[in-house]
């Protein structure tokens, strides 16, 4: 039918972020956000409107990344059912997607709460887990200093958290 | 002029992969900020943004989701809210401490169990050997909602421990392998968890008496291990069949001469959902058992009778014919097997896809011609065990290029198959791998020891 051409030739969709420029991605790559989809399927937007999905949470730098993570990623098979019970890893990101997550923390940051507001669930896994890794393997005192967090334990609380958690350290 | 930071956009970080290298090491004007050629760099401070005022509770709590017991200790201690977070109950469901094993001490573990809660819901205490009756008691007591516990090797356990246990009354799958203190007293507690689907139970104390108790009580079993409980016998297995019925997995493996036709022959009777069964080295069991389980399993998937040495071609044809659905079987040492059996296999199962035919002394290149030929021969079939089948050929070989999806072909030990025959056969199948072994000329090289035998079902099941 004609409206079947119609789709079929306009496969694109317009996104705006909140500093107002305008991205034109393939309308494919755009629904791995589920917040997109929904609001398409919501407003019931016809694919062929011209006007911008606006992006409020979003700025262009963050966007800009956050679909060039949607484009390598769209042939990705759907996200799986959690297994629960599953072995807590992190060391099982791609080599693309360890490239991709090498910005400052400040980024880092922003990507997370875009995927998260963009409901993204591959892109805000794997960044989790990249900030994850920034935490393993360090002292309490790194960690503080790795994400500028301020002890705010007085000596004696220190003292009590600390042999509170004893017996997980190496023996 | 101070270089404009695009509001947080802050010097990258090498990502946390340095330990300290990591803290706002910009300050030296060490080069790593953009602004550095400006020499005014040091006047800035640049700290990293403080993830508590940037990121949300949420997000910060899916952090932690992925993170070890150790690390979230370590966390606990940062700060306040660190601390609150790090004892979320929702991040607590799953704790494995199988990698501490010896080091885990029962105070360490009720401890754990204080903190975990209701929350926790799969408990993974595999090899933890020092592991006392008491730490058991912690668990059921705080944590009821306890749904999968595995302790696997935990030797000091006793029946004790199964008395804590029975108040999970949660519990869906539980692991108690290993633990020879565990004897019919002990699966009476067990009985108790009646919600159980998944028991591994191998190598406990176990007899007829505790296997029924259990069944009576377990109706929703579905994956049940008995790997060499040498006391169970054909009874015993006769009434799990006539309770369970929705059984889908048993391993009888080295439960020895007691397990006879009669449990194969309740089993076909009793459980048609029957996909996996390990039968190897219940050296007693002949056609008869065969055909009586063949006649009611008609959805048996996996079935491993390795060193069944009274099985023979009739049992294997009354297999063949009402278990189509067979992806892998397992023969080793069944040495009765002659090449009708492959027949037969050929004929009726188009699903196979690992074949394991080691010490079939019988087979000829006849039989694998008819394998080559059958059902299975063009998609399914992926591995062929064949090592130790004195009379198998080059000529065998060349029947198996019609095997287009072969992958793996064990041929240890079959003296009368070249290097020039296996060479033929990759040439057409060149993804294949071959498993052979040829002595050096001179001097003679040692014989090939005898592979260990393992149990392949069971490590396919769980």
């Amino acid at each position: 039918s004609q409206l079947s051409n119609q789709r079929a030739a306009m496969p694109n969709i317009k996104l705006q972020s909140s500093d107002n420029e305008i991205f034109e991605v393939e309308l494919e790559i755009a629904k791995q956000s589920n917040t997109i989809k929904t609001m398409l399927e919501d407003l019931s937007v016809s694919d062929d409107s011209d006007d911008p999905v606006p992006l409020p949470n979003v700025n262009a730098a963050i966007l800009k990344k956050v679909i060039a993570w949607c484009t390598h990623h769209k042939d990705d098979p759907p996200p799986v059912e959690e297994d629960e019970y599953k072995e807590r890893r992190t060391d099982d990101i791609p080599t693309w997607d360890l490239e991709f997550m090498k910005v400052d923390q400040g980024t880092l940051f922003e990507i997370i709460l875009a995927s998260n507001y963009l409901d993204i669930k591959g892109l805000l896994d794997v960044a989790c887990k990249t900030v994850a890794n920034m935490i393993k393997g360090k002292s309490p005192e790194e960690i503080r200093k790795t994400f500028n967090i301020k002890c705010d334990f007085t000596a004696e609380e220190l003292e009590q958290v600390r042999k509170e958690n004893e017996w997980c350290e190496e023996k | 002029i101070l270089p404009v930071m695009n509001g947080y956009q802050v010097p990258p970080y090498s990502n946390g992969n340095s330990g300290n290298g990591a803290g706002p090491s910009g300050n030296g004007g060490g080069g790593s900020g953009p602004g550095s050629k400006f020499g005014s760099v040091s006047l800035l401070s640049v700290d990293p943004p403080n993830i508590n005022e940037r990121l949300p509770k949420e997000i910060i709590l899916r952090v932690f989701s992925h993170l070890d017991l150790v690390t979230l200790c370590r966390c606990s201690q940062v700060c306040k809210f660190w601390h609150q977070l790090a004892f979320d109950g929702s991040i607590w469901q799953n704790v494995s401490l199988f990698e501490y094993g010896k080091d885990i001490t029962g105070a360490m573990v009720e401890t754990l169990a204080k903190r975990c809660g209701g929350f926790l819901r799969s408990l993974n205490l595999r090899g933890c050997q020092n592991l006392n009756d008491s730490a058991m008691r912690a668990f059921s007591y705080h944590c009821v909602n306890l749904e999968r516990l595995n302790l696997s090797d935990c030797r000091k356990l006793t029946n004790e421990a199964c008395k804590h246990i029975r108040s999970c009354q949660n519990l869906l799958s539980l692991k108690v392998n290993s633990i020879s203190n565990i004897s019919d007293d002990g699966v009476r507690y067990l009985a108790k968890c009646e919600r159980l689907v998944e028991l591994d139970m191998s190598w406990c104390n176990i007899s007829d008496e505790g296997l029924t108790r259990l069944a009576q009580s377990c109706r929703h079993l579905a994956a049940l291990q008995l790997r060499g409980c040498r006391d169970i016998t054909s009874h015993g297995v006769a009434e799990l069949s006539r309770h369970c019925t929705g059984l889908r997995v048993l391993s009888l493996y080295e439960c020895g001469h007691n397990i006879r036709d009669e449990a194969m022959q309740a089993l076909g009777a009793n459980c048609p959902e029957l996909r996996t069964l390990c039968l190897s080295h219940c050296g007693h069991v002949t056609d008869t058992g065969m055909i009586g389980l063949a006649a009611g399993c008609g959805q048996l998937r996996n079935l491993e009778v390795a060193g069944c040495r009274l099985l023979s071609d009739s049992g294997f044809q009354a297999l063949a014919r009402g278990c189509p659905q067979l992806e892998r079987l397992d023969l080793e040492d069944c040495v009765q097997v002659t090449d009708i059996t492959l027949a037969a296999l050929a004929a009726h199962c188009s699903h196979l896809r690992i074949l394991t035919l080691s010490y079939c002394e019988l087979l000829t290149d006849d039989g694998i011609r008819q394998l080559a030929g059958g059902l299975c021969a063009p998609e399914s079939l992926q591995v062929l065990e064949l090592d130790n089948c004195p009379h198998i050929t080059d000529t065998a070989l060349e029947h198996l290029v019609a095997c287009h999806a072969l992958q793996q072909i064990d041929l240890y030990d079959c003296q009368q198959i070249t290097r020039s025959g296996i060479r033929r056969l990759v040439g057409h199948l060149p993804n294949l791998k071959v498993h052979a072994y040829f002595a050096p000329v001179t001097p003679p090289g040692q014989p090939e020891p005898r592979r260990r035998r393992y149990c392949r079902c069971c490590c396919s099941l769980l």
